[in-house]
């Protein structure tokens, strides 16, 4: 499944993967569940959940103030 | 363009702001009416706290338990040289009262939690998360929804940005950050670094949103999360939705308390 994942304030990514989770596309961008949320319409998907969306929103969590 | 609401020194010192059509002398007095709740004095807080009192924002809280350090001062304007070792709530407010004496400062030398954060809230009209830890994120969040007091957030790594307003009714942060992440995977400035001139552009952003809150003009970043990335110079919009699943602000909230809540590790509700 060719999936565009869109790092907001970085880069975006196309990755091709078979029956990706949304965790597996992180991990194909080099990123951890741990320091993003995955958007789809403006709402977070589960990290464990298999990707339906041909375009994910991917939005670091940063703390820095 | 005169005021009776507006003392003469008033209508001059906010002059720009009183000839403008959608500000005006009515926007101007409810800047003066106003009561902000700044969360943090560091990177972010200075810019807010420099324009809301620049502003002419009525009462300005200020939240930080912290003291000043030699390395804050590539980025935190409102303390000088002369601060290092002092508290940040003592150097703000200095800052704030020589810039503008119409505003009342309010110094709350704490760190926000879950005991301290629904009192302060509520006692203001605004608030504006600059904190730099997730526990104090998500408290303020989890606070504001509760409360019913919009808040303005912000946060800042590298060279990299992020601002959101919430208002009662749309989309909180837990919308987006349904929790933390686990303590220590996220790095912070003291590790990362952090581009000195960031939190001048977030926080004034953030400080816009304030302003325009009061006015009020314009479009809030209420349903919209602004990224900016100053190595590119762009910036961009993220849509932010309300999420019926929030156990804050959902359709069926779970957490009606702090209480409900554990503000450590994740800060996720269970």
């Amino acid at each position: 499944m060719q999936v565009t994942v869109d790092v907001k304030g970085e880069t975006t990514h196309e990755v091709d993967l078979p029956k990706p989770t949304y965790a597996d596309v992180l991990r194909a961008v080099d990123l951890s569940p741990h320091e993003v949320s995955v958007l789809v319409d403006g709402r977070p998907v589960p990290e464990d959940q298999p990707v339906e969306s041909s375009e994910v929103t991917v939005l670091r969590l940063i703390k820095g103030g | 363009m005169t005021d009776l609401s507006l003392s003469p020194t008033q209508l001059d010192r906010y002059s720009r702001h009183v000839i403008m059509d959608e500000v005006g002398p009515d926007g101007q007095a409810n800047l003066l009416d106003a009561s902000v709740c700044c969360v943090g004095a560091g990177g972010l807080g200075s810019p807010v706290l420099a324009y809301l009192a620049a502003a002419g924002v009525g009462r300005v809280g200020i939240v930080d338990d912290d003291t000043v350090e030699r390395s804050n001062l590539q980025r935190q304007v409102v303390h000088g040289d002369a601060d290092v070792g002092r508290p940040k709530v003592d150097s703000a407010a200095e800052f704030v009262t020589g810039l503008n004496p119409d505003v009342t400062v309010d110094r709350h030398e704490l760190r926000l939690d879950a005991d301290t954060v629904t009192d302060l809230v509520a006692d203001y009209d605004l608030v504006v998360d600059g904190s730099d830890n997730f526990p104090t994120r998500y408290v303020v969040n989890d606070a504001c929804v509760i409360d019913g007091t919009p808040f303005v957030h912000g946060a800042i790594y590298r060279f990299e940005g992020q601002a959101t307003t919430y208002l009662p009714g749309g989309p909180c942060y837990r919308c987006v950050f349904p929790e933390a992440p686990e303590p220590g995977t996220v790095p912070d400035c003291a590790t990362t670094g952090v581009l000195g001139v960031l939190p001048g552009v977030v926080g004034g952003i953030m400080a816009t949103e304030a302003v325009k809150h009061f006015v009020p003009v314009g479009d809030p970043l209420d349903d919209r999360m602004l990224v900016y990335d100053a190595a590119d110079m762009t910036t961009d919009e993220v849509p932010v939705a309300k999420n019926p699943d929030c156990p804050v602000c959902g359709d069926q909230p779970t957490v009606r308390s702090l209480d409900d809540v554990s503000y450590s590790g994740t800060c996720a509700v269970e």
